[in-house]
């Protein structure tokens, strides 16, 4: 747990060639679904905080509030995802960094962001198969509410794919 | 293959994930998959996303993102400085009293926050020099700011106690009232450590002054008069007034914790737009980008975490090692001994969450056997895995402290934390023998747990 990521949120600079123009085009991606989701954080407070004032001031009964927090903050959580792992933010163990040799340390490194590729890649696939069935089957959540459940399968695909397009990208720019 | 050859296993493959550098949250996700294709029924894998959804959404867990919020929202305001300013003008006659304000500002910055490295960065990017400006050591300044720092996963709300209420299916209202009567014993320890380091310090400056040697600005007299006092209030009181409001929320039984975390969240993002006038886009974009960041990657690691265990408790890996430690007959206090060290020891190189979520259905039922109330273990617990954030060699507020003041030395820093390391011990035996110290908050608003 050395270098913290959610200390550095910045940024780091592209690669060029293929890998950098495929960065490029992710990068846009990634802002637009990070803006999203700081937005979707801001909605579950304010819902949240108008479930406190409508009880209390309107008397109106809450019941669509606590679900729809839960559908954004679990969107928030995947869609940022791929944004979070390029700022490397998606904290690991990197002490046998310090007693490797620099060679054999940078293929540990590209291993392990190809290992995580692949966990990310077949989550997406088993997130893509819950979408699917929940869209056919028409499932809702359990509640009065009953929310379709696929939206947050929809978000968790989406999240799981692009966190594992990252990840490719990273092993891919790893190569000197 | 028996449960302990399988318990070893899984062990053994979640270490070699884990220090092969993949980062926690798809190490663990990883391999707990992998246990499922091998040992589980074929149709398993097929719900490893439904599994990890179905974990995550719950309306606790999801009050996460929005203590972040909250707490970002005050941490990159310039609320931390000032409220140390002001304590600093209070506490201007009590020896060390700026050691003291700055122990007591962390404390409330952190029941604020609610998070270790937000109330590090916010005291300390400030206090620090400030300190060593009057001749503070640095090593004594940065070990207080990291030290002060950890009382954020004590201190409702603590992120570490939402999920240790999760995993332990115990009260969260409870759990955080119970935090308070702890956070307030490390306080008054830090405190008079404080004054005390302060004494030593500053009597050794007055033999170097005496021998002749340059004068330290610590044996400067400082006087704030009652005026200064009176006009630090103002731009402090808002955030208190946002402490107390939330507490008397959760607890006069007006919001639920989950309303109280989305109302934490808009009330903190409002104030500092009005005490601060910090409302433009170039204000509110570094306080997303720290939310996002922060719990994107808690609640991965969170949702992954949760897969693992469930994994765990599906091959019986966790009964039957919790038989086996009650099996042990162990006496009551070894075994708290035992399962402490553990902690510590996980501690090196696992952060809170994943400690917390990866051995609690181990760990808690041989407690429960033995006797001990999980509300005061929670306490005990988030104690503990507070010295691991400061003690070597990977406590995070270490490296918060380096990034912030980076011309003290790692090993300065470090050589400051260890007195606050054994402060903490001393609070858990504390805890230990007085467990009211703990216990009688929850016990007087909730009534005794049977």
């Amino acid at each position: 747990m050395s270098a913290h990521a959610e200390l550095d949120l910045s940024a780091p600079s592209t690669a060029g060639g293929l890998v950098g123009v495929a960065q490029a085009a992710l990068d846009g991606l990634n802002n637009l679904f990070a803006l999203l989701s700081a937005l979707a954080i801001a909605a579950a407070g304010l819902i949240l905080t108008w479930e406190v004032i409508g009880r209390y001031l309107l008397a109106i009964p809450s019941d669509w509030q606590d679900e729809s927090a839960v559908f954004l903050l679990v969107g928030a959580t995947f869609l940022s995802a791929a944004w979070t792992q390029r700022r490397r933010g998606h904290v690991g163990i990197d002490a046998l960094g310090l007693l490797l040799p620099r060679w054999l340390d940078q293929v540990r490194r590209v291993l392990a962001d190809l290992a995580s590729a692949v966990f990310c890649g077949f989550f997406a696939w088993k997130s893509w198969q819950m979408l699917v069935e929940t869209w056919e089957e028409g499932q809702t959540t359990p509640s009065a509410l009953g929310a379709p459940l696929w939206i947050p399968y929809l978000c968790m695909t989406i999240g799981m794919v692009l966190l594992a397009v990252q990840l490719l990208l990273q092993v891919a720019g790893a190569r000197r | 293959m028996s449960a302990l050859q399988l318990g070893l296993l899984y062990g053994g493959a979640t270490l070699a994930a884990l220090f092969s550098g993949i980062p926690i949250a798809f190490a663990l996700g990883g391999v707990a998959t992998i246990f499922m294709f091998a040992f589980m029924p074929g149709g398993a894998l097929d719900t490893v996303a439904q599994n990890v959804f179905e974990e995550l959404a719950s309306i606790t867990l999801l009050t996460i993102p929005l203590f972040i919020l909250k707490g970002a929202a005050i941490g990159k305001s310039r609320a931390g400085k000032d409220l140390y300013d002001a304590l600093h003008t209070w506490l201007g006659r009590v020896p060390g009293g700026l050691g003291v304000a700055v122990v007591l500002a962390c404390g409330l910055f952190a029941a604020m926050a609610g998070s270790s490295p937000a109330t590090c960065s916010a005291i300390g990017s400030s206090g620090i020099p400030e300190m060593r400006k009057r001749g503070y050591s640095p090593g004594f300044a940065a070990g207080l700011v990291a030290a002060g720092g950890t009382l954020g996963i004590l201190l409702p709300p603590s992120i570490v106690l939402i999920l240790y209420a999760v995993a332990s299916q115990q009260s969260l209202g409870r759990l955080f009232l119970a935090g308070l009567g702890p956070g307030v014993l490390l306080v008054v320890l830090f405190a008079l450590f404080a004054v005390f380091q302060w004494g030593r310090e500053h009597a050794k400056a007055v033999k170097v002054a005496a021998a002749g040697g340059v004068r330290s600005p610590i044996l400067a007299d400082e006087h704030f008069t009652m005026g200064q006092r009176l006009a630090a209030l103002p731009r402090v009181l808002p955030f208190l007034v946002l402490l107390t409001g939330v507490m008397v929320a959760l607890y006069g039984g007006i919001a639920t914790p989950s309303e109280t975390a989305g109302l934490g969240a808009i009330m903190a993002l409002a104030l500092i737009a009005v005490v601060y006038g910090a409302f433009r886009l170039s204000d509110l974009k570094p306080i997303f980008i720290g939310t996002l960041g922060e719990s994107g990657m808690l609640l991965m690691i969170i949702g992954m975490s949760l897969l693992y265990s469930y994994v765990m408790s599906y091959l019986h890996i966790s009964q039957s090692a919790a038989q086996a430690i009650v099996a042990l007959h162990l006496s009551k206090w070894l075994l708290l001994t035992s399962i402490l060290l553990m902690v510590v020891v996980l501690g090196f190189f696992l952060p809170p969450v994943s400690i917390i979520l990866m051995t609690a259905p181990i760990i808690l039922p041989p407690l429960t056997a033995a006797g001990f109330d999980l509300v005061w273990f929670g306490v005990v617990m988030a104690v503990v895995m507070e010295m691991g954030l400061i003690h070597p060699p990977v406590g995070l507020n270490i490296f918060v402290i380096n990034r912030i003041a980076p011309d003290i030395g790692l090993g300065q820093v470090i050589m400051g934390t260890i007195p606050f390391v054994v402060l903490m011990g001393i609070g858990v035996v504390i805890l230990s023998l007085v467990p009211g110290i703990a216990m009688w908050l929850p016990d007087a608003v909730y009534g005794v747990a049977k």
